[in-house]
């Protein structure tokens, strides 16, 4: 017997790891990883209570999340390579000073 | 059942090797762990469709992206972390981000709700479900999705413009800063080239 809030809890655990992989790690590109991982997170969520309820709706939003997941990690790379090529490390408190 | 919690306990196992690997690349290869089995999750919660996108888009284009820039920008480098400005901000987030997911598990253990067992309708899941939602009554939201990825495309290439147009504008750059810096002796320094 499977129950839903089993799954829904199974979410909100991948949730608080990748919650704690950003706030522990410095190195931008396990923190995006993680984040990542709360994203997939909130997807699981979304499934689970669209089997609970027959309703597609939930699915379609997990599809939507997939989406801007997959254009934020474009994005975020993006920043994370060109910042950088300007600093030559990789840790975010590189990013903490707003020059150029 | 049984396959349900075997997929948890590997999800939650990678997951936990996603944020404790050192090197960028061993996490990267953790969270295809973590994808593969939470597609297989969402294909026994009757999700087919979902479960083939979250292979496609994630394990196949996600990640590949992720190594390459993990392979780019950390290859053959041993970094060590520095040392943290805010003292004391990570044990406070650990305990904070434990205490959610214990009070997560124990709701759940309380209120287990009801059992995934009950019949389900015709093509629930499949990709003919998910397509009469998405041109039906959904189609705002993948007009929604088609705009986010053009915009996302353009914005890859506004943050990372080509090495041309780089140099042109580092070079305008510091056209601008000597003309402010010194505007008379530029000006009468540019005069006496042109005569």
């Amino acid at each position: 017997m499977i129950y839903t809030n089993w799954v829904v809890a199974l979410a909100g655990i991948i949730f608080a790891i990748g919650a704690i992989g950003v706030m522990f790690r410095r190195n931008p590109l396990i923190m995006f990883m993680a984040s990542e991982m709360m994203w997939n997170a909130a997807a699981l969520a979304f499934i689970a209570f669209a089997r609970q309820y027959h309703d597609m709706n939930g699915q379609v939003m997990a599809f939507l999340i997939i989406a801007t997941a997959a254009s934020e990690v474009g994005i975020g790379l993006a920043i994370i390579v060109s910042v950088y090529h300007k600093r030559h490390r990789l840790d975010v408190d590189e990013i903490s000073r707003l020059k150029g | 059942m049984v396959g349900i919690v075997i997929l948890a306990i590997l999800a939650i196992s990678a997951s936990v090797g996603v944020v404790t690997a050192r090197q960028p690349v061993h996490s990267a290869l953790y969270l295809v762990g973590n994808i593969l089995s939470l597609a297989l999750l969402y294909l026994m919660l009757k999700a087919e469709f979902l479960a083939a996108a979250q292979v496609i888009v994630y394990a196949g284009a996600i990640m590949v992206l992720f190594l390459f820039v993990v392979t780019l920008l950390t290859a053959g480098k041993e970094e060590r972390e520095l040392p943290e400005d805010l003292p004391g901000q990570r044990i406070v987030a650990g305990i904070l981000s434990v205490i959610v997911g214990g009070v997560f598990v124990a709701l759940a253990i309380k209120y287990p709700g009801p059992t995934l067992k009950a019949p389900l309708p015709s093509h629930f899941g499949d990709l003919t479900g998910i397509g009469r939602l998405l041109w039906g009554p959904d189609f705002i939201y993948l007009v929604a999705i088609a705009i986010m990825l053009v915009s996302a495309a353009l914005g890859v290439l506004v943050l990372n413009p080509p090495r041309k147009r780089r140099q042109q504008e580092a070079e305008a750059r510091e056209q601008r800063a000597e003309s402010k810096a010194s505007p008379e002796t530029t000006r009468k320094e540019r005069e006496g080239t042109g005569s």
